[in-house]
């Protein structure tokens, strides 16, 4: 049996959600000690196609075979845990509070009679992190690791369970370009001992460095199998949306108006240092910088979501004031955050009570008393702008695909007139189209006249839609750059030009 | 959209949140009738008047609970807030206040517990539950000091119009309190679902940091949704003086509970961000009807608190089950599109 050509085998499965046909006939392969891509876009069945592995949902037909054995019935997670499958999620699942070791072995505690041999789990654990070379204490808080650390102990914790086939979905988006090189190191070395690997990603430009095949699907179909090398990006993207997308990042020359905003010496902690710009209107101004260079928390700082100590904000001008929210909206200066699930939506509500959210005060009379009619207008206007796709605007924003969330967490700052738009990280986890989408969305922004501010860790995207380039190290600007000598090599630079105090204390 | 517009019943399908409260009003149905037939007295307008009178009081500490559930948080004060403000108005009145000056009073004194619930939780931002166990405890020392330890002697003749405001006049045929519960509800209903604090009270109970970051001023949110409570509890208060003619000290003992039945029983989530008033009343009148009705069949005090704390744990249940296959089935949907 285990001597199979394949750890898995999928055959002609189909599964059918009320309304949605999730997937249709599609059928997957996977190979001991290889390392395999499922690629599509979002909305595709990638994630259904996994959980049905994985047992997390059931298949309405259509087989499946592990390791040779065809699987009679239904599975459930833990009968595919059983069976060697693990699966690794976008949004870790474990307990933050508990320990490295008590993670790893949560729900199959080691006992000593009816007492925890806690060192006897500390060792093993240990054993098993030491044979992945990963460098953590299996008594420290898990909640204190670095979420990529936590991923090491989730994928430990996998293995520790015998586990040989592993899903990871969307590994790498959490984590800053070294963590992302220890983490293809790893899988290297799961790969060699035989683990079969499928590795769902939107980060395209990843897959050379680790992946041997390539699967496709789009809505809900199986499109090609194919070795990763006998494919270029612009098929395997053409093959993701069905179509040739021409410009992966389209440009729109606009003229640089007046100065819109300025700032000088913006400080907020550690992460917010001496910060000054100026951005002018009808420009898109990209901040660039590695994960935690301070980019996120100086548009926070500016938005007035946490607090600042010092800094002066000239918006058109005028100085103004801004201690919360409230104020920046006010002024004319909005955020679109980074974290969609945590900071910009509210999922229990419908698409049109979170659109309409920050607008209140357009569609509210003097007495507070909102207007409908005009709420409804503008709901329409905003998911026709940006092609959002749902059946009403009454449906839970939670319904959504990550894809159009994002362009409801656009759309509702987009429905008022704002003279400074800040997007942090827009296109993160969403798929090539949508992203082209949001990019023309900034462009028509800047043809208005509105200065747009464009937060990304995407190289390639800053360099193809900025105007102008900032880069941002450790809390602090460190370089200025033109988009007509801007390369990513130089972004570089400027992104690891780290201060040597400590060494030189050292 | 446009077709939803066109026809009512469609639209009033298309609110979120409405299958729940649809699901319980069809049990209030079911409940009336059988208690109708084993008794069919209960039937007898002279009872469904008094049944009314008495699921008033609920309707209003639910609508309360409600508001301050639909936030995320909670509020343990209703019921001290109903015993100080009974004691309060009827101590004020027993020393010879002009009743309307005594529950105008008495309001801001419950408004101010209302605003300090609403400051501890969202400025000093202390759990929920704790926060107004504090003021609960308070509360009720506030009722006690406020006649030196005693429950009031007899409001007197002179406060006459006050309880027939409150309790034994009549408006139209229904009981002054039954018009106070509806005006009040009214009221609520429309600040909740069509206009801007309302709005701000859903979106922080759904996502506080989101809701932050769209400009949603969340210390003034929370606070308006804890006020509500206070100032619906204090109208309690009053009802419960104008019924009694005196102040007791122990008035509204639970009620914070009974609160929390009739709006969970509705479909309120206390997740928070999810609820429909309407879903409360219905709550608050299944909660009622098993009151009046099991006494009329002639069940003692303890089979109804257990018949009673049934109902609750069932009907929550319930919709607990409704909602995973719901939330797994919409999750589902979700990856799938």
């Amino acid at each position: 049996m285990s001597d199979s050509q394949y750890s898995v085998q999928m055959r002609n499965i189909t599964k059918t959600f009320p309304g949605v046909r999730a997937l249709d006939d599609v059928s997957f392969t996977l190979r001991p000690g290889e390392v395999m891509a499922l690629l599509g876009e979002n909305g595709a069945g990638k994630s259904t196609l996994m959980k049905i592995l994985s047992g997390v949902y059931t298949r309405d037909s259509g087989e499946i075979l592990l390791f040779g054995t065809s699987i009679e019935g239904d599975l459930n997670p833990r009968k595919a845990q059983a069976l060697g499958v693990s699966m690794i999620h976008q949004e870790l699942n474990m307990c933050s509070h508990l320990t490295v070791a008590q993670n790893i072995f949560l729900g199959k505690e080691l006992t000593r009679g009816s007492l925890l041999s806690e060192r006897e789990m500390n060792q093993q654990a240990k054993d098993v992190l030491d044979s992945l070379q990963i460098d953590i204490d299996p008594t420290m808080v898990l909640g204190s690791l670095a979420v990529s650390k936590q991923q090491m102990v989730e994928i430990a914790k996998a293995l520790q369970s015998k586990a040989k086939i592993l899903i990871m979905d969307e590994p790498t988006s959490a984590l800053t370009s070294v963590e992302i090189t220890q983490l293809f190191t790893l899988i290297r070395k799961l790969r060699s001992t035989g683990c079969s690997i499928v590795y769902i990603s939107h980060r395209l430009e990843e897959l050379q460095h680790i992946v041997d095949r390539v699967t496709i699907m789009r809505d809900g179909k199986f499109i090609t199998e194919q070795p990763f090398s006998s494919l270029t990006m612009n098929q395997i993207i053409s093959y993701m949306v069905g179509r040739e997308i021409k410009e992966k990042f389209p440009r729109i020359p606009a003229n640089r108006g007046k100065l819109t905003l300025s700032i000088r010496n913006l400080n907020a902690g550690r992460m917010v240092r001496d910060i000054s710009l100026d951005l002018y209107q009808g420009e898109i101004l990209g901040i660039a910088g590695l994960m935690g260079a301070g980019r996120t928390e100086t548009t926070r700082a500016l938005f007035g979501v946490d607090p600042k100590e010092s800094g002066d904000i000239v918006l058109e001008g005028k100085a103004v004031t801004i201690t919360c929210p409230e104020d920046a909206i006010e002024a004319g200066l909005v955020l679109v955050p980074e974290d969609r699930k945590r900071d910009g939506l509210c999922i229990k509500l419908s698409v049109r009570e979170n659109i309409g959210l920050p607008n209140l005060d357009i569609l509210c009379n003097k007495a507070g008393i909102i207007n409908r009619k005009r709420e409804r207008t503008m709901v329409k206007k905003a998911v026709q702008d940006l092609g959002v796709k749902l059946p009403t605007s009454e449906v839970d924003a939670s319904s959504l695909s990550g894809g159009n969330q994002q362009k409801v967490v656009v759309g509702k700052w987009l429905a008022r007139d704002s003279k400074v738009v800040i997007f942090d990280e827009p296109t993160r986890g969403i798929d090539v189209a949508a992203k082209v989408e949001i990019y023309h969305l900034m462009n028509e922004l800047k043809q208005n006249g509105i200065a747009v501010m464009f937060v990304s860790s995407e190289m390639p995207e800053i360099l193809g839609v900025s105007d102008r380039i900032l880069v941002m190290c450790d809390g602090r600007i460190t370089g200025e750059l033109d988009r007509s000598e801007a390369t990513q090599e130089k972004i570089m630079e400027y992104a690891t030009r780290f201060e040597h105090k400590l060494e030189n204390q050292n | 959209m446009s077709r939803e517009q066109g026809n009512p019943i469609k639209r009033i399908l298309a609110v979120r949140g409405i299958g729940q409260v649809l699901t319980v009003t069809v049990g209030l149905i079911v409940l009336y009738v059988v208690f109708g037939i084993m008794n069919p007295v209960f039937f007898s307008s002279r009872n469904i008047s008094n049944l009314l009178r008495q699921i008033a009081p609920i309707i209003l500490i639910g609508i309360g609970q409600s508001y301050v559930l639909i936030t995320g948080n909670i509020d343990l004060s209703i019921g001290s807030v109903v015993g100080m403000s009974c004691m309060i108005s009827a101590t004020m009145m027993t020393k010879g206040a002009n009743p309307w000056v005594a529950v105008i009073v008495t309001l801001i004194c419950c408004l101010a517990v209302g605003l300090a619930n609403g400051l501890l939780v969202s400025f000093a931002k202390l759990p929920p539950f704790i926060a107004t166990l504090g003021t609960m405890t308070i509360a009720r020392g506030i009722a006690q000091i406020a006649n030196n330890n005693y429950n009031t002697d007899s409001i007197g003749e002179a406060a006459q119009g006050f309880r027939d405001f409150f309790y034994y006049g009549k408006t139209f045929g229904l009981f002054n309190t039954i018009w106070i519960a509806a005006v009040l509800w009214f009221i609520f209903n429309f600040i909740l679902t069509r206009t801007r604090s309302g709005r701000h009270i859903y979106a922080i109970g759904s996502n506080v940091e989101a809701a932050r970051l769209s400009g949603v001023n969340v210390i003034s949110a929370t606070n308006k949704a804890y006020m509500v409570s206070a100032f619906v509890s204090g109208v309690v208060g009053l009802i419960t003086s104008a019924t009694s003619g005196m102040g007791t000290m122990d008035a509204g003992n639970s009620y914070e509970l009974y609160a929390v039945a009739a709006s969970v029983i509705g479909g309120i989530s206390t997740l928070g961000g999810q609820g429909l008033l309407f879903g409360t009343v219905i709550g608050a009148s299944i909660w009622g009807v098993l009151q009046n009705g099991l006494q009329f069949a002639g069940a003692p005090v303890a089979i109804r608190n257990i018949v009673i704390g049934v109902i609750v744990v069932v009907s929550v249940l319930l919709d607990v089950i409704v909602r995973s296959g719901k939330g797994l089935r919409r999750k589902r949907g979700a990856s799938a599109v």
